[in-house]
């Protein structure tokens, strides 16, 4: 069963810098590290101490509030040093490789076995390897919760935002790790698996727009008609006590590797973009999980002071060289800090800086690119323009009232205008727009995060 | 050329930016060095949180655009403000001339505004410890284009004070004021000094020789029982010499062409609400010709009804102020409605509240400065049943997936 939808609300960045069909591999060189921080508010108890041997696979940590829930290493080695933040916040842990095979396994499949197998089973796997973290749950995108049974599950094939990877290029030689992870997918709800691609791609005739046993949707328009809650909220929106689960092509991959083969896979794909990232240089890489970004991003970068993006340029992590590749991460976007201060810039008639505002020259012109960086182009200001920001949500969302709820922490309000619906990501492009630079982003998140205490 | 001042600017701002920065000799003037250092060269910060880049717009780009959208009534003003003098005066005077002597009479007005206005603005920012808001300089043009050029200067600094301070910074500032802060301003002189500011008596300068407005004769008229359209045409103001602006009234008002350029610098920026402005003139002009319907002149009972509301609808459209209004007070983001639907019904109601005002009301011969404060206080209400209705529709959508699930 196929659906198509047009979005029309929206804005696709006309940025420089979009990765290359290029993939290329990295071997690490020295030591990997494994970080328990990224897993956002999970209490992780660690296992091992400094010193310690561990196989691939071999057990680091499990969570405090599920036993059965682990945290592995991705490579056989010993424990060379854990790193602990504020209040003993477990940060990372180092492990320098010492080359043996030995590895922990687990049930291993066949791509059809995965169609009958058990879901108590499939969860027990995805919980004990670790790899239920890429599972991701609605409302507040957490890490989804086993015990929960979901109405449906999205799969993310899309790469509107500036910019992510092209699930099409990911998925190249990996055709029967998709179709597994699929398939297991299709075992954790009884509702349906979406998976929802890009219309532009309905001819590619690849693994995704030939997958069995889901439904695949195509969703054309400009940035956000690729967000999950985009999708979602065409597809299946999330009524008050609705659960749903959401993946990126790119996951269901890995957990396709996983059931397939029995061990923990060790690497995985970045894609590497944006103008701060030499032109040769942007593509795709498939490197060690855990490999420090100096090594990534070794004779990448582009001279003068550059920002590395974890995730993409509209909604992302600034994070910096002395880091690695995470669990999480799909793709680094790497663009100048520009600190340039211009003459009277404030009013100058620019064409070389975008604006999606009429007032602002450079709007008018029509498929031109331009290059991006960090300055924020503007101070601080109260709200004052109104109206603006509905143009950047498909979502049914009135963004004005939702933001001035969301700064009142009117969380009944705030349900009531569905901010349930929504992630973070789904207000970048209010951010980008907005003449006053408020993060709309981080109003809504604070709110989500309220309201996940509370409880509702 | 550009890049040497530019260095030369950044260098001397380096220099005396620590005298401002706390415990320096300046440190409570910072507002006014940040007002500077952001004027003269964008800020060299750059984005924190998660939206890593930004788009080129910025509040100083859009305020000044509403500035650059009144220049054409101020022009107009001007000139027009002279032309009067001579008319009123009796003596001949060429364009270049008028527009000299309207200069003369406008800019102090213009000046006093920005002074008086800025004064508080930078005393409020220096004290609240915030930034200095470009809101401002719109409200700074703004107000006197909406007073007669005969105003005298202590009144537009008393005016402004006003405006600014308990129309806005009581408030919070910029983008927490309820009501239009200009109009706040104009309203204030209106009821304190109704003898400058009644909009129906245009005094000359100098030598006090008055002028009556369209809107002044026609209600005067119209209370009469006379044809009003007949008494306007004998006293000079035609459809067409309305339409033109070589007539009395406030600064920025009387021509249509000015606030039509106005009108349409703001809606191709998108910087100023076409459906605000769309709805009042809709609102206004169903209106006027719904009061054509009403009985005029003489009843059977014998008393006299009012044939002020017997005046084409064209006329309720480039008479007085409500162009003006419409399209530079009532589209001020802060005071109007939020969202799109409350922005419609926002501006019909403004079209409707003016006209209801102007016929029926004999006190005010003009209706748009009440009927926009009017609104003003009304928006929150008007946008709290769009978000409900919103909410209600947004629950019916779902509804929709439950039912399909069974």
């Amino acid at each position: 069963m196929t659906a198509d939808f047009t979005i029309t609300k929206g804005l696709d960045l006309p940025m420089e810098g979009a990765p290359g069909d290029i993939a290329r591999t990295v071997k690490s060189k020295g030591d990997i590290s494994v970080y328990p921080s990224e897993y956002k508010k999970v209490k992780l108890k660690l296992l091992v101490s400094e010193g310690d041997e561990v196989p691939r696979g071999g057990v680091l940590a499990r969570r405090k509030d599920q036993e059965d829930f682990l945290l592995r290493a991705p490579v056989a080695g010993t424990v060379k040093s854990i790193v602990y933040g504020d209040r003993r916040a477990l940060l990372e842990i180092v492990i320098e490789p010492n080359g043996s095979e030995a590895s922990e396994s687990f049930t291993s499949y066949t791509v059809d076995g995965l169609a009958r197998a058990s879901r108590e089973k499939l969860l027990g796997i995805l919980k004990d390897s670790g790899f239920m973290a890429l599972v991701r749950q609605r409302p507040f995108n957490i890490i989804a919760e086993a015990d929960k049974s979901p109405k449906s599950i999205f799969v993310n094939g899309m790469n509107t935002a500036p910019f992510r990877p092209d699930a099409h290029v990911l998925v190249r030689g990996k055709e029967a790790e998709l179709q597994a992870g699929l398939n297991a997918l299709t075992r954790l709800t009884d509702g349906p698996v979406h998976l929802c691609l890009s219309a532009d791609k309905k001819g590619a005739g690849d693994a995704l727009t030939n997958a069995a046993h889901v439904n695949v949707n195509y969703f054309q328009g400009p940035h956000p008609s690729g967000n999950t809650s985009t999708h979602i909220h065409f597809l299946d929106p999330i009524l008050p006590g609705d659960v749903v689960w959401t993946l990126r092509v790119s996951d269901v991959i890995r957990i396709g590797e996983l059931l397939l083969t029995g061990v923990l896979p060790s690497t995985q794909t970045v894609m590497l973009a944006g103008n701060g990232i030499k032109e040769e240089m942007r593509g795709y890489v498939t490197v060690p999980t855990g490999t420090p970004l100096s090594e990534l991003l070794e004779g990448a970068l582009e001279e003068g002071e550059m920002r590395i993006v974890r995730g993409d340029a509209l909604c992302g992590e600034k994070t910096s060289i002395g880091d690695g590749v995470r669990f999480y991460d799909q793709g680094f976007v790497v663009i100048p800090e520009d600190r340039e201060r211009l003459l009277l810039g404030w009013y100058a008639p620019t064409k070389e800086i975008f604006s999606a505002h009429r007032v602002v020259p450079s709007a008018w012109l029509k498929g031109k690119t331009f290059s991006f960086g960090t300055n924020r182009r503007g101070s601080y200001r109260a709200l004052v323009l109104t109206g603006i920001y509905d143009k950047y949500v498909p979502l049914d969302i009135m963004v004005d009232p939702l933001a001035r709820t969301c700064i009142a922490k009117d969380t009944d309000e705030a349900i009531a205008l569905g901010i349930l619906e929504t992630d973070p990501e789904d207000f970048a492009l209010c951010t980008f727009v907005c003449p006053s630079k408020t993060d709309f982003g981080a109003i809504v998140a604070e709110t989500l995060d309220l309201i996940q205490e509370e409880g509702f | 050329m550009n890049k040497d001042l530019k260095e030369t600017i950044e260098k001397k701002h380096k220099e005396i930016e620590p005298l401002f920065h706390k415990g320096g000799k300046f440190e409570k003037l910072y507002p006014l060095f940040e007002a500077q250092d952001t004027f003269a060269l964008t800020p060299p910060d750059v984005t924190d949180g998660r939206t890593h880049v930004r788009d080129a717009v910025d509040l100083k780009r859009v305020m000044f655009t509403v500035v650059v959208a009144l220049i054409p009534c101020l022009l107009w003003g001007m000139y027009n403000a002279g032309h009067q003098y001579y008319q009123g005066t009796g003596r001949e005077a060429g364009s270049i001339v008028s527009m000299f002597r309207g200069m003369w009479i406008v800019m102090p007005i213009v000046f006093v505004s920005y002074a008086v206005g800025g004064f508080w603005e930078v005393l409020f920012a220096v004290v609240r410890k915030h930034e200095i808001n470009e809101g401002f300089l719109v409200t700074g043009m703004l107000f006197p284009l909406t007073l007669p050029p005969t105003v005298p200067l202590w009144q537009v600094a008393v005016g402004i004070s006003f405006g600014v301070v308990i129309g806005k910074e009581v408030f919070g500032g910029t983008g927490f004021n309820i009501l239009n802060p200009a109009l706040t301003a104009r309203a204030y002189l209106f009821f304190a000094h109704p003898k400058n500011m009644t909009g129906d008596i245009w005094a000359a300068p100098l030598d006090g020789t008055t002028g009556a407005t369209p809107l002044g004769i026609g209600a005067a008229a119209g209370a009469q029982g006379q044809n009003v359209v007949e008494v306007l045409q004998r006293e000079g103001f035609g459809f067409f010499s309305i339409l033109g602006g070589r007539i009395p009234g406030s600064i920025g008002e009387t021509s249509v062409i000015a606030i039509l350029i106005g009108a349409a610098i703001l809606i191709v920026t998108g910087v100023g609400s076409w459906r605000i402005m769309a709805g009042g003139v809709a609102g206004l002009l169903g209106t006027a010709i719904l009061m054509n319907f009403l009985p005029s002149g003489m009843t059977p009972d014998g008393d006299l009804l009012t044939t002020w509301t017997q005046i084409p609808f064209m006329y309720h459209l480039v008479m007085g102020s409500f162009l003006f209004g419409i399209v530079f007070m009532a589209t001020d983001p802060v005071s109007a409605a939020q969202t799109d639907t409350g922005k419609w019904i926002y501006g019909v109601l403004i079209g409707v509240v003016t006209v209801l005002v102007r016929v029926t009301n004999p006190g005010f011969p003009e209706g748009v400065m009440i009927a926009i404060l009017f609104m003003n206080v009304m928006a929150p209400i008007i946008d709290y049943y769009v978000v409900r209705a919103h909410i209600a529709k947004r629950n019916a959508y779902l509804r929709k997936f439950s039912y399909a699930k069974g």
